[in-house]
């Protein structure tokens, strides 16, 4: 076990009076061969925000589990308060001062905003098996107000907004910790899934409570490391590379860090988008689509080779298009034609058959076999066609049976063309990392040589070096003369990639800007139209 | 480009694999041959009749197949994340069909074909009912265990049909391949088509890719009510087989000739590896579980050990089986 890494000569900022709460010196974790975590230090002051970055996969996950005492390290040592410290498990975490605010929101809709704060205390609450209810919304509200939360805390929780969800799990783990001296509130990822509002309401709350916690903030959004961090720590494969006063940093130094390498200006290969003919038949025109309240009269027209791409702020109904374009919901009225082709809709398969490919949000639960392997997902789709069928010697072709031969080829062809980082076709996608498990779902169809794709949120979640891939990817799939429909929250990204952008607003496809490489149009003339 | 790849990962995925696969797996994999293995010798030891030909064959293996027809039935319902509660009443309802046929309207063979046929075509309308009502499979078979054994008991009026037929007898009991037995030829062949559809056909890949996520194959674009039907149809033509092949190798068929199956065949498919939680294992492991319970069963006879108490026995393996192929999928890589 090594004590004495590189990195423990760290520096401290006690300049401002701030003294150092928690230390980790020289830890290490790995995973059978895997290597989690290598030597990895960092020190965390009171007041502090710290910000910690890296790559999926780069260790930041495994060293909040440290810290929270999910994982036991091991080599190095953790001290809190210069006293080494052993946390046996999240509840001892929390007693010593430690708290998180995890990426998926762990409330219970149907109970009560104060039921949820003390969840797993409810006993402390009561007596003889009975529960003293109104004081335990006492309490809650309490801790709520001073946190300077505007929450109704005996309201159930499925009547809270997305934000206000997200700031009750905030007061959760300052109710855990908060009878600590000083607490230590790690928030992975607490940004993903907010809106500009939450966002800031989030941050805010932050600033406020600096001078009685500290944070860790991880995020992928660099800018928002830069914006609230006092100090960022970077992350590479387990190891510490970088450590630098958020003053001194920058988005592409930290890119640099994280990555090794600088990010092109070429992120989005914008140089390489295609001109499209809009005067061809359309490969896909969708007139009227109309869906409850989500989707009003929207028509457009996709052309060969084009990205179109679809943007709007949360609830314009902009996925909900992308599910009845796929044919997973039916709209309520409307035409969808394929190369010309009225396609009944609703129906997936028969989109699929006509040459339409889905690409969900949640890759987890809609677009994974998670527990199965890369050759099965990769396969899935082109089950019972001539990629991967086999004939029986007598009857031929009566039956379509599956070639795992093929089925191998196919995977293989798969790991290649997109550059997968997998051990072979039958690891198990879970044991993949985010972005090789995006690589995998949009293998799916490119195996299929699907010739339309809907894309919704594609780069959801998934680091720097796979997000660059997959725009590669899709840019050489419009060469192929695939059309795709990038639906997307990231304005950046949609407007790299697009030819044409339409803006979606309450469920009405309120503009399409033209986005030719040499006038992009600009995020603020998007904003304005979106809201 | 193959060759490249090929060469240098499956080395390192055997590597790989060997490093991800936890207690558990290996388990769940090698766990019924150990426990075969481990009740074949102690058998051995305990009863000198017990390793026998004519006991291993005549009563380990005959006495299996009926419960590896079932079995197999249920496999296809399970590995999807559903279940099919009336294979008891399938069997003796399809078991009714073919005695009446034969005893009263004269049938021969082709009763048992009859048989076979109604079984599939009541398992589709368990599948129909099941996914185009969007009613959960536990229930809907539920209610048909019930209706199907209510409905035989009426028409046999709770007693057995006997009927006289040598040639039916013999697709059961006769011995076309010498010293072995039909039915157990049966199950040979059955087996190996089940497992078949299982590996080769869109069905069988589509029932993995249903158990793991339904979302997920929905999107895909695989036609998932036609393959949840599909599964309960094979389910009730398997358990039409064992009604025919019960049938025929009784001489006789009643309404409550199943009973005692579904648990046992719970236990088997489970036990062979096949999780209630669906998208892992497969008709081809279910042997596994079939062998043991069947071995379970004939040793306890050998030995003495009354019926009440092999109940409780059966009871336990159940559960302890089911215990341990259900954790699999908390078992994660964390990074």
């Amino acid at each position: 076990m090594t004590l004495d890494g590189d990195h423990t000569d760290s520096i401290n900022p006690d300049s401002t009076g701030s003294r150092t709460r928690l230390r980790v010196e020289g830890v290490s974790k790995s995973f059978r061969n895997v290597d989690a975590l290598s030597d990895v230090s960092i020190e965390i002051g009171t007041g502090e925000v710290v910000g910690l970055v890296g790559e999926n996969g780069a260790g930041k996950s495994t060293l909040l589990k440290i810290l929270t005492g999910i994982h036991e390290p091991d080599g190095g040592r953790i001290t809190l308060d210069g006293e080494p410290a052993t946390i046996s498990g999240p509840r001892d975490a929390a007693e010593r001062g430690i708290a998180i605010v995890k990426q998926e929101q762990d409330v219970i809709p149907n109970l009560t905003g104060y039921e949820n704060l003390y969840l797993g205390r409810i006993p402390d609450f009561s007596r003889g098996g009975v529960v003293n209810s109104d004081r335990m919304r006492k309490e809650a509200q309490q801790v709520v107000d001073e946190l300077g939360m505007d929450l109704d805390v005996s309201k159930p929780v499925s009547s809270y907004s997305f934000d206000n969800r997200q700031m009750l799990e905030v007061a959760k783990a300052f109710s855990e910790s908060i009878h600590t001296d000083h607490p230590i509130i790690l928030l992975d990822e607490p940004t993903a899934g907010l809106d500009e509002g939450g966002r800031e309401l989030l941050f805010d709350r932050i600033d406020e409570l600096r001078d009685r916690a500290s944070f860790v903030f991880v995020s992928h959004e660099l800018e928002e490391v830069l914006e609230i961090s006092d100090r960022i720590y970077v992350l590479k494969d387990g190891k510490l590379v970088r450590e630098l006063p958020a003053a001194e940093a920058s988005e592409s130094i930290l890119q640099r860090a994280m990555v090794g390498r600088e990010t092109a200006d070429e992120y989005y290969r914008t140089n390489r988008q295609r001109t499209v003919d809009t005067d061809t038949e359309p490969v896909l025109q969708a007139t009227n689509i109309e869906l409850d309240d989500s989707v009003d009269s929207v028509s457009f027209e996709l052309y060969d080779g084009e990205i179109f791409g679809v943007v709007g702020v949360e609830g314009c109904g902009k996925s909900e298009l992308g599910r009845v374009l796929c044919g997973a919901d039916a709209p309520d009225s409307g035409q969808i034609h394929v190369d010309g082709d009225p396609i009944e809709p609703g129906a997936l398969f028969r989109m699929v058959d006509a040459g339409v490919g889905y690409i969900p949000k949640d890759r987890k639960s809609e677009g994974l076999l998670l527990y199965q392997s890369l050759r099965a997902n990769v396969s899935l789709p082109s089950i019972g066609t001539d990629l991967v069928s086999d004939d029986l010697p007598v009857v031929g072709t009566l039956f379509s049976l599956v070639d795992r031969d093929k089925e191998n080829r196919l995977s293989e062809r798969a790991i290649e063309e997109l550059n997968i980082r997998a051990p072979g076709v039958e690891a198990l996608v879970h044991q993949l990392s985010g972005g090789n498990q995006q690589k995998v779902v949009l293998s799916k169809w490119l195996m299929r040589q699907t010739d339309i794709l809907v894309l919704d949120n594609v780069t959801r979640g998934i680091d720097v070096a796979a997000k660059e891939e997959v725009y590669r990817v899709c840019r050489e799939l419009a060469d192929q003369g695939v059309s795709l429909v990038f639906i997307g929250d990231e304005l950046p990204e949609v407007i790299g990639m697009s030819n044409r952008i339409g803006v979606m607003k309450k469920g009405r496809l309120v503009d399409v800007v033209d986005a030719p490489p040499e006038n992009k149009p600009s995020e603020e003339e998007l904003i304005r139209e979106m809201i | 480009m193959a060759e490249r790849t090929t060469e240098g990962t499956v080395s390192e995925w055997i590597e790989e694999v060997r490093e991800n696969r936890g207690r558990q797996d290996w388990l769940i994999d090698l766990g019924p041959f150990a426990l075969l293995a481990l009740l074949l010798i102690g058998f051995s030891i305990a009863s000198p009749v017990f390793l026998t030909y004519s006991n291993l064959v005549d009563n380990v293996l005959q006495n299996s197949i009926i419960l590896l027809m079932v079995s197999l039935a249920g496999t296809f319902p399970i590995l999807q994340q559903s279940i099919d509660l009336s294979i008891e009443s399938l069997v003796g309802v399809t078991g009714v069909i073919a005695a009446l046929l034969i005893s009263d309207y004269g049938l021969g063979v082709s009763a048992l074909l009859v048989a076979v046929l109604a079984g599939a075509v009541l398992g589709t309308l368990n599948g129909v009912v099941f996914a185009k009502l969007k009613i959960p499979s536990f229930l809907v078979t539920l209610g048909s265990l019930s209706i199907l054994s209510g409905s035989a008991l009426l028409v046999t009026g709770g007693t057995s049909i006997p009927y006289r037929n040598p040639v039916v007898r013999e697709v059961a009991t006769g011995s076309a391949i010498p010293s072995i037995p039909n039915l157990v030829v049966w199950g040979v062949v059955v087996y190996l088509l089940m497992t078949f559809v299982a590996f080769k056909t869109p069905f069988g890949r589509y029932c993995y890719a249903l158990g793991e996520n339904e979302a997920v194959a929905d999107l895909s674009g695989v036609k998932v009510d036609r393959y949840k039907i599909g599964a309960f149809a094979v389910s009730g033509l398997l358990c039409g087989i064992a009604g025919a092949l019960l049938t025929a190798r009784t001489a006789s068929a009643a309404a409550g000739m199943g009973t005692g199956l579904l648990l046992q065949s719970i236990a088997a498919i489970v036990m062979g590896g096949t999780a209630l939680t669906g998208g892992v294992g497969g008709p081809h492991r279910t042997i596994l579980g079939v062998l043991v319970i069947g071995v379970l069963a004939n040793g306890m006879n050998l030995i003495g050990i009354q019926s009440f108490v092999q109940d409780i026995v059966l009871g336990f393996v159940v559960i302890i089986a089911v215990a341990m192929s259900m954790d699999r999928r908390k078992i994660d890589i964390v990074k």
